[in-house]
């Protein structure tokens, strides 16, 4: 009895480790900043992936949304202040090495946002 | 005639270092911009300058609830802030202009600012030997009104803040940088207050025109963006102003009607309870937002946050 206890307490461990090394993993691949190109207007969008599943968005260099994501099997979920809550999830589309990525809309009731995230491209700042 | 060559010489030294100043000083067309921006010679009387409406050290706005043009005319709306124009695509409370150059023409010749026909402000210009000179530095000919607009234009497109308390919080992620009540105001200012809606983006402004319910055709009475677009969707619409240094930019709204923060912030909690009669006043506001005292103060802390750091220093930088 107490064996199968430790057992199920060892596998339950086991797990967990395995889903916070995997979201350390994947959330790797964001992590950081990541910046655009100058748009004809000469602006710049800035997007830096924290811990904690939260990011930021500047637009030259000023704050323009926060929000939380998760990021599994290439799918970006999150929400941000600028939709009410509502939540929108982007295929993430890397190219250049990973260098860069761009977002192809899965779902996403929020026009305005949806609009914006197809025509980003990002780039990895090192 | 000893004293008589000195005193020449010295004078010569005066005017000349004097000349030298000036073109150090101005050496952009940014620079021949803010120059005219600060010159009442735009004015029919020659008392008005831009920045007798848009004063620096209130964040490029005014402080009355309409400015006071020539002749101690009134004008018919609060003077916004003239900063963080850079990437906003409407200007004037009511959109009429498409761009900066467009705007920045506009008060010369509006009847209750400056009064002053272009064709006489372009020969004022050109017959001052030190503004001919500086057109045809910076635009290779006398002042055009493509030039006068482009030189005030790219001016104010320097007029950019952004490094306020909230802006190095979000940067830097320390917390530290701010009160847990900004904190909780900008929650708030995201979520229950439903700000975003409207102010939303990095000057906190989506950029359109929304009716927040000032408009009962009785004793609030502009119409705003419908006299510009011709539709009666429009009406009692406005531009959404950004937020950034609001804190220094009263009173508030179109026509200046609330003197505080706090007056506005009450309003937004309940529209109908200060404007019981509005016409089309927008859906976000159809219901009262239900914020405490608490939150109210919170939200006022939020926003005393994003004062750019030049205003919140003892000397607020002029421009001048």
């Amino acid at each position: 009895m107490k064996f199968d206890e430790t057992f199920y307490t060892m596998k339950l461990l086991l797990i967990f480790i395995q889903i916070v090394a995997a979201s350390f993993l994947l959330s790797d691949e964001l992590s950081g900043r990541w910046e655009s190109k100058p748009s004809p207007k000469g602006s710049v969008t800035t997007v830096v992936f924290k811990s904690g599943n939260r990011f930021e968005g500047f637009v030259n260099k000023k704050p323009f949304v926060s929000g939380t994501y998760t990021y599994v099997d290439s799918v970006f979920h999150f929400s941000d202040n600028g939709c009410n809550g509502v939540a929108g999830d982007y295929r993430i589309i890397f190219y250049n090495n990973a260098d860069s990525m761009r977002f192809e809309t899965i779902q996403d009731s929020c026009t305005e946002r949806m609009h914006g995230m197809e025509r980003l491209r990002l780039g990895k700042v090192k | 005639m000893k004293t008589t060559i000195t005193v020449i010489v010295l004078l010569c030294l005066c005017i000349f270092s004097g000349a030298s100043f000036t073109s150090r000083t101005i050496n952009t067309k940014e620079d021949l911009g803010r120059k005219l921006f600060f010159d009442p010679i735009l004015s029919e009387d020659s008392t008005i300058s831009c920045a007798s409406c848009h004063r620096p050290e209130f964040a490029f706005a005014d402080t009355a609830r309409v400015s006071v043009g020539v002749h101690q005319r009134n004008g018919k709306r609060n003077s916004p802030s003239a900063m963080n124009l850079l990437i906003q695509e409407k200007f004037f409370w009511d959109g009429r202009a498409d761009s900066l150059e467009q705007q920045a023409l506009a008060p010369i010749e509006n009847p209750d600012e400056m009064n002053l026909s272009l064709d006489e402000a372009l020969r004022r210009l050109n017959n001052s030997k030190d503004y001919a000179q500086l057109f045809d530095r910076f635009y290779q000919s006398g002042a055009t009104r493509a030039s006068l607009a482009s030189a005030i234009a790219s001016f104010e497109r320097t007029l950019e803040t952004g490094e306020s308390s909230f802006d190095e919080w979000k940067i830097t992620d320390d917390s530290s940088l701010v009160s847990p009540a900004v904190m909780r105001g900008f929650d708030i200012f995201s979520t229950k207050g439903k700000c975003t809606s409207c102010h939303f983006g990095s000057n906190f402004t989506r950029n359109d025109f929304r009716n927040i319910g000032l408009f009962n055709g009785v004793d609030l009475n502009d119409s705003g963006r419908a006299v510009i677009t011709g539709n009666p969707a429009d009406i009692g619409k406005f531009k959404t102003p950004g937020l950034r240094n609001v804190a220094l930019t009263a009173p508030y709204m179109h026509n200046g009607m609330f003197r505080t923060l706090k007056e506005v912030i009450q309003f937004y909690n309940d529209p109908g309870k200060i404007v019981p009669d509005a016409i089309c006043r927008d859906s976000v506001l159809a219901k009262p937002l239900g914020l405490t005292e608490q939150d109210m103060a919170d939200l006022e802390a939020f926003l005393l946050s994003v004062t750019d750091k030049q205003f919140t220093n003892t000397t607020a930088k002029s421009g001048k």
